[in-house]
């Protein structure tokens, strides 16, 4: 007599799976389509980041600062370079400013752009995904003739950046703008207001702001669960005091708040809000000022240790950073918002069918190279 | 029951929607359309014009190159590499010797036998480029970008081939140059760290 | 031409009549052939229809190394041959741990269901393999055989992945001949006949004082079932909004995620093949068949040829469009439209249908 099993069944998702955005490997415990438990397995990507930073004087680890988070590279240097000029007290020049802000919001929407587009393949839909890289690529080609790279842009510098604007930057960032605010509409359109979307993500995989906040999510992902909290509004860093933009909240507009589709629509609306900083920020760009004026000769900050966190695409990217008074510091700690992303999912996800955990993993936002470090 | 109609008809009027849009841009057929056929086009790179001299460099960051007759052997490159890709080694003259000046006129007292870049490990920051007080080691697309082809497409089918050597000297040259009138003239090993 | 006219014709030749059952044999296999280049030929020339379509609807600009033309084949016409080459030399790999008996037979099974069921599609007034008298039914019969290949290369593979798509395909494909078939029997009640020459034949001439008296105009009742049917054939050739079975980004490939070379070729081929049966079933028992759009115009039988490949091209088309448009259901969500939409509109159908042509039609 044969004998019917009827265990859970142990599903290995990646580290080689179409949607794990990167290489991420996921244990999910399944009955039929039922997921009852699901345990990331993560560190496919580390690269002893921290104990990188040890060894290495301070401008030197901007670029694999870069590499943590490397779809929003800028706003992850931006990050440390305040950090550091924090530590050291350095006043940048009002034009440095600037320009920091008009590249970490050009950033966050390119990040966003990506996030969406990936959900969206997530969830099947093939098209949005590709009008959003077309998108993303224009922003992309801003970052060129700036500063030379597309991705790993080693931009921000500690004291200034590494190069000017360069000539017509400005206008074809106002061009790109101009573009750029009427294609939101068609995505909505598209994707965001397609019934089989909504159904898809609405009510699906809540995140209830308890939760969220207990778990230390941060960023759209706590957005979308109605907790109005943006380091740019709430402990204004660099010069956000001077923008006017609105914090985008999940409303639960098409089901229960902190449902996928809360976390896709903040995102959304996010952008809307990134492309209102920028144009302020081209709008009041200082013509004067040397980017180069206050790089300090020698970047050794004195003994003591500061943490700060700036907002970042994925949230609130916090660094902590020991000096004991030489050119290379004691201690890094960089920490990753899409850390407790990643650590939520289990949370969440329990008990949704096969499907739902990628989806619901995509509305996260995850990037493996911030998480494993 | 009422719900379930309107179920039905925001189904229908969302996805017909959606296929509105997907229709009108198959109609615009290349219209936005952003593909380039690779090997044929070729993105236009941006010529911005940045940097230590204004007139010639350009941002591009493709390529390391080293203009090894300009280099004085002054290590500072090698300490800014976040990546210790860049491996030189260098040799003194004695006294006297004269082996030139850069095209900066400063007069080089260092022999530069071996001047390694392992394009493999690089990371493309662009940190070594700042310090060099000669200006001979750039991105190709930097100081001397007429005389050099910006290279995205270096390629290669082994990772060894990715070695980029610059040192252009022979060991008969180093065995002239570094001889004391009265010792044998003596060369050291080639390419002394493996 | 059909398998009884070509046993005639071999018979006339022949003084005594010749031998029956070899005669059979040599008519099947010679009309199995053009069958067989129908499918292939409609298999090329739809994956670079929907390549370049879908290309085009993304801002992309798609295939274009391939084939004659300016600069080593502007267009990539023969995109798809190449693919078909490098699929037939590819290594063909059968995993250690798969049954490999059952591996190698389900892609021919599923094969078969699309084949057979193409034997009783008129093409035009002439051109069918077998002119039965219970012709749309046997299509529907024989067309739920590909889950059954399905079904076999999911288990065969011995891969959870696999495992995942061919259950989902299973549910999927079973749920969705109920919808379809019920869409259908709304027109069956119009026409009265099950043959598939029949059922065109009937839908000659002109309805509404213009339109062609197509199924799909006859009455409100019938123009739903058309969308029914639609939906539901688009359902059980797997294809997006209901792609389920080989979710990409989910199941990574579903039922084929071991396949490779020859047999994941027929797997596609199948694919294809099944797009041209549901469509070719959608236009003879709704859009009139290889009847012209003009009633008495352009009527003869390159004609019909014509209007018939037309018609199916277009709802192919549609396919595509709805492929690179829509996002995925999830399965519950799936089995709701079937059951809890599709399903019970479909009943009504009938009823309605039933109601139209007794006291109106």
């Amino acid at each position: 007599m044969g004998v019917i099993h009827n265990d859970e069944m142990v599903l290995n998702i990646g580290p080689q799976h179409p949607s794990t955005h990167g290489v991420l490997r996921l244990k999910v415990k399944t009955d039929g389509e039922i997921v009852s438990d699901i345990q990331p397995v993560i560190g496919y990507l580390h690269r002893c980041f921290e104990k990188h930073c040890e060894n290495l004087p301070y401008e030197q680890i901007i670029p694999f600062v870069d590499r943590c988070d490397y779809i929003a590279s800028m706003n992850n240097g931006f990050g440390y370079v305040t950090t550091v000029e924090e530590l050291m007290g350095i006043q940048v020049p009002e034009r440095v400013e600037y320009i920091r802000i008009i590249m970490a919001e050009l950033n966050r929407i390119a990040s966003h752009l990506l996030a969406l587009g990936t959900f969206g393949l997530d969830v099947g839909a093939f098209t949005p995904f590709l009008y959003m890289f077309r998108d993303r690529e224009r922003i992309l080609d801003l970052f060129e003739i700036t500063c030379g790279a597309r991705l790993l842009y080693n931009y921000m510098w500690i004291g200034g950046l590494s190069h000017d604007l360069p000539v017509g930057f400005v206008e074809s960032a106002y061009e790109f703008l101009d573009y750029f605010e009427p294609q939101l509409k068609e995505y909505h359109d598209l994707l965001a207001y397609n019934k089989i979307f909504i159904e898809r993500t609405g009510d699906v995989g809540v995140l209830p702001p308890e939760v969220a906040v207990s778990y230390g999510v941060t960023g759209p992902n706590l957005r979308g669960s109605g907790v109005k909290w943006d380091l740019r509004k709430n402990e204004p860093y660099s010069i956000y005091d001077r923008f006017e933009f609105d914090v985008p909240v999940g409303e639960g507009e098409m089901g229960t708040v902190g449902d996928c589709w809360d976390r896709y629509w903040v995102r959304a609306l996010e952008m809307a809000q990134s492309v209102k900083i920028v144009r302020q920020a081209l709008d009041q760009l200082p013509n004067d000022g040397n980017v180069h004026e206050s790089l300090p000769k020698k970047v050794r900050p004195p003994k003591g240790s500061i943490y700060q966190r700036t907002e970042t695409p994925r949230g609130d990217l916090g660094f902590y950073i020991i000096s004991d008074g030489s050119n290379v510091p004691l201690r890094v700690k960089m920490r990753s918002p899409a850390f407790t992303a990643l650590s939520v999912l289990n949370e969440i996800a329990s008990g949704w069918m096969l499907s739902d955990i990628l989806v619901i993993l995509g509305s996260l936002d995850i990037v493996l190279g911030e998480i494993d470090r | 029951m009422s719900k379930y109609i309107v179920n039905i008809w925001q189904s229908v009027s969302t996805l017909l929607i959606g296929m509105g849009i997907t229709i009108r841009h198959l109609i615009r057929i290349r219209k936005g359309n952003v593909t380039l056929q690779y090997p044929k086009e070729k993105w236009p790179q941006p010529q911005r014009k940045i940097g230590f001299d204004p007139k010639v460099y350009n941002i591009i960051r493709s390529k390391l190159h080293v203009d090894i007759d300009d280099c004085i052997g002054c290590l500072k490159c090698v300490r800014a590499c976040p990546v210790d890709c860049i491996t030189i080694e260098t040799l003194k003259v004695p006294k006297g010797t004269d082996i030139g000046m850069t095209s900066n006129n400063t007069t080089k007292r260092l022999l530069v036998k071996r001047f390694d870049i392992d394009m493999s490990e690089c990371l493309y920051c662009n940190l070594c480029v700042y310090p060099c007080p000669e200006e001979c080691i750039y991105m190709t697309g930097g100081p001397n970008s007429e005389k050099k082809t910006i290279d995205y497409e270096f390629s290669k089918y082994d990772r060894s081939e990715l070695l980029f050597t610059f040192a252009k000297i022979t060991e008969k040259e180093i065995a002239e140059l570094t001889a004391e009138p009265n010792e044998l003239p003596h060369a050291d090993e080639p390419g002394g760290e493996a | 031409m059909t398998v009884d006219a070509l046993i005639r014709w071999f018979q006339s030749w022949t003084a005594s009549g010749g031998n029956i059952t070899f005669l059979l044999i040599l008519s099947v296999i010679l009309l199995a052939l053009p069958v067989f280049l129908i499918m292939a030929v409609n298999a090329l020339v739809a994956v670079y229809a929907e390549r370049k379509l879908s290309a085009f609807m993304q801002d992309r600009v798609g295939p274009m190394g391939q084939g004659p033309g300016f600069h080593a084949g502007k267009w990539g016409i023969f995109q798809t041959v190449a693919d078909a080459i490098k699929l037939l030399l590819k290594e063909d790999i059968i995993p250690e741990a798969a049954d490999r008996k059952l591996f190698i037979l389900a892609p021919y099974v599923m094969f078969l269901g699309a084949f057979i069921a193409l034997a009783a599609v008129p093409f035009n007034q002439k051109l069918l393999v077998a002119d039965m008298n219970i012709g749309i039914f046997y299509i529907v019969a024989v067309g739920s055989l590909s889950v059954l290949g399905i079904l076999l290369a999911g288990w065969a593979s011995n891969n959870k992945w696999s495992l995942y798509g061919a259950m989902r395909s299973a549910a999927q494909i079973v749920s969705y001949e109920i919808p379809a078939a019920l869409s259908i029997i709304a027109v069956i009640l119009l026409t009265g006949t099950l043959s598939m020459q029949g059922i065109v034949q009937s839908q000659a001439g002109v309805i509404w004082g213009f339109l062609p008296n197509w199924a799909v105009f006859n009455n409100p009742f019938t123009f739903l079932a058309f969308f029914i049917y639609f939906i539901s054939s688009v359902a059980e050739v797997n294809r997006t909004p209901f792609d389920i079975p080989e979710a990409e980004s989910e199941l990574v490939a579903g039922f084929h995620t071991e396949y490779s070379g020859l047999r994941w070729a027929f797997f596609f081929l199948s694919e294809y093949a099944n797009m041209l049966v549901v469509s070719a079933v959608a236009v003879v028992v709704f859009l009139g068949g290889w009847q012209s759009p003009i009633a008495g115009v352009m009527t003869s039988a390159w004609w019909g040829l014509f209007w018939f490949l037309g018609k199916v091209t277009i709802v192919i088309l549609i396919m595509i469009w709805f492929r690179w448009t829509f996002p995925r259901l999830r399965v519950d969500q799936l089995m709701n439209v079937c059951w809890k939409v599709l399903l019970p509109i479909a009943l009504l159908n009938i009823f309605g249908t039933g109601l139209w042509s007794l006291f109106i039609g």
